[in-house]
């Protein structure tokens, strides 16, 4: 009963977890840790990259692990220094984590990354692809952009507005046309008047 | 010389005797066929030789002929393949759609293979960019990305302190890389005039 509440001591993680994949490497498990650490690094520096499904999965629970305990603990902890100093290959990301990333993600509600499934040639190779991003990255989204669909409420009320104001500058636009042919109309009339007074006097 | 010349006159010779009496069939010509007489050019099947396999193999052996017969069901298990373990005949694929945004065909629950290919590109772009401009240096500050023409956007307060790093792409941003949600509601008016015609008579 007075054993300590583990998920209090360490950081939840804010995606489901698969088990442990063995990535082969002939360098055993260091050289998959090596392999895993080039891939968090590059996650870090490019804040999207495109890696089989595998390797992506894998690393990113390391991923999200390194950047909640950067959250959570700050720069000024030796652990998360460590840690930083371990997943990080490149030292100028160690920066961008404390710097960049901390107030980026600190109030994010959800996991820090996204992964997607990415299409592959068919048939292919047999692996399957992943993209995997960062959460406030600057690149064009690579979620379906939903803004354009007509049900959605705010654009039928949008298009109403639109309508409205359409209306509205054609009846502006037809008194306008409709006046300036009054005022020719007229002139023509007085002119014609004229020459008709002018050939009566001739004749 | 001489020799050769008496070869091939013996030859032609023997050609036109043949020719006179069999003809170019190689049989006797019909005229001097027999009635009733079995003819010589069919070659009737002789009883004494029967088919056998003696006769057919002579001393030789056979090499590799199946010994037992096949069940049907394993011939069909080779043909088509098992349901559940390797199913060789073309399988329907269920799970495609087609894409709300460009209209391609995609697999369910996998990014549209042809936007895709829009996202990774533009991004491509900027990820040279940023790193072009980041260079080695420690990164401190988050990055904002500008196309030609576009301005930092301020602070609530008017202030412009964001400390950013702005990475400028040499080219406009792309339309459907949009921030603005509203399209325009109408056409610009026009600078050009109408023209009547002249010289009509």
């Amino acid at each position: 009963m007075n054993q300590a509440d583990v998920s209090k001591l360490m950081s939840q993680l804010r995606i489901a977890v698969k088990p442990h994949r063995n990535l082969r490497n002939p360098d055993g498990p260091e050289g998959r840790l090596l392999k895993l650490r080039k891939t968090v690094t590059a996650l870090v520096k490019h804040e999207r990259i495109e890696l089989y499904y595998n390797r992506a999965d894998e690393a990113r629970g390391y991923a999200e692990l390194l950047i909640s305990n950067a959250i959570r603990y700050g720069d000024r902890h030796k652990a998360t220094m460590e840690l930083a100093d371990y997943w990080l290959l490149e030292k100028q990301l160690v920066h961008k984590l404390f710097k960049v990333l901390v107030p980026r993600l600190e109030n994010c509600n959800f996991s820090y990354t996204r992964m997607y499934k990415a299409p592959r040639d068919y048939p292919g190779m047999y692996y399957r692809k992943s993209v995997l991003e960062l959460r406030g990255n600057p690149y064009p989204s690579l979620l379906p952009d939903y803004t354009n669909n007509r049900n959605l409420i705010h654009n039928v009320l949008l298009d109403e507005a639109r309508k409205d104001y359409r209306r509205e500058k054609l009846a502006e636009l037809a008194d306008k046309i409709a006046s300036e042919s009054a005022v020719n109309a007229e002139k023509v009339g007085s002119e014609g008047d004229a020459k008709e007074a002018e050939n009566v006097e001739k004749a | 010389m001489s020799r050769n010349i008496y070869q091939s006159l013996n030859s032609f010779l023997n050609r036109l005797e043949r020719f006179i009496f069999f003809g170019h069939r190689g049989q006797p010509p019909l005229e001097l066929a027999l009635v009733g007489m079995p003819s010589v050019g069919l070659n009737a099947p002789n009883k004494s030789d029967r088919f056998s396999l003696k006769n057919l193999l002579g001393d030789g052996i056979l090499w590799a002929v199946p010994k037992h017969r096949r069940t049907i069901e394993k011939r069909l298990n080779r043909k088509f393949g098992l349901p559940g373990y390797n199913w060789k005949p073309l399988v329907a694929k269920t799970n495609l759609r087609s894409c709300n945004q460009c209209g391609h065909d995609h697999e369910l629950g996998v990014l549209c293979p042809h936007c895709y290919k829009k996202v990774e590109q533009e991004t491509r772009l900027m990820q040279e960019k940023i790193e072009q401009k980041l260079g080695l240096e420690p990164i401190e500050h988050e990055v904002v990305v500008l196309y030609q023409g576009e301005q930092l956007e301020k602070n609530e307060n008017g202030s412009n302190d964001r400390k950013v790093r702005v990475v400028e792409m040499e080219k406009p941003r792309p339309v459907w890389f949009s921030k603005n949600l509203m399209q325009k509601t109408t056409a610009q008016p026009a600078d050009t005039k109408e023209v009547k015609p002249s010289n009509l008579g």
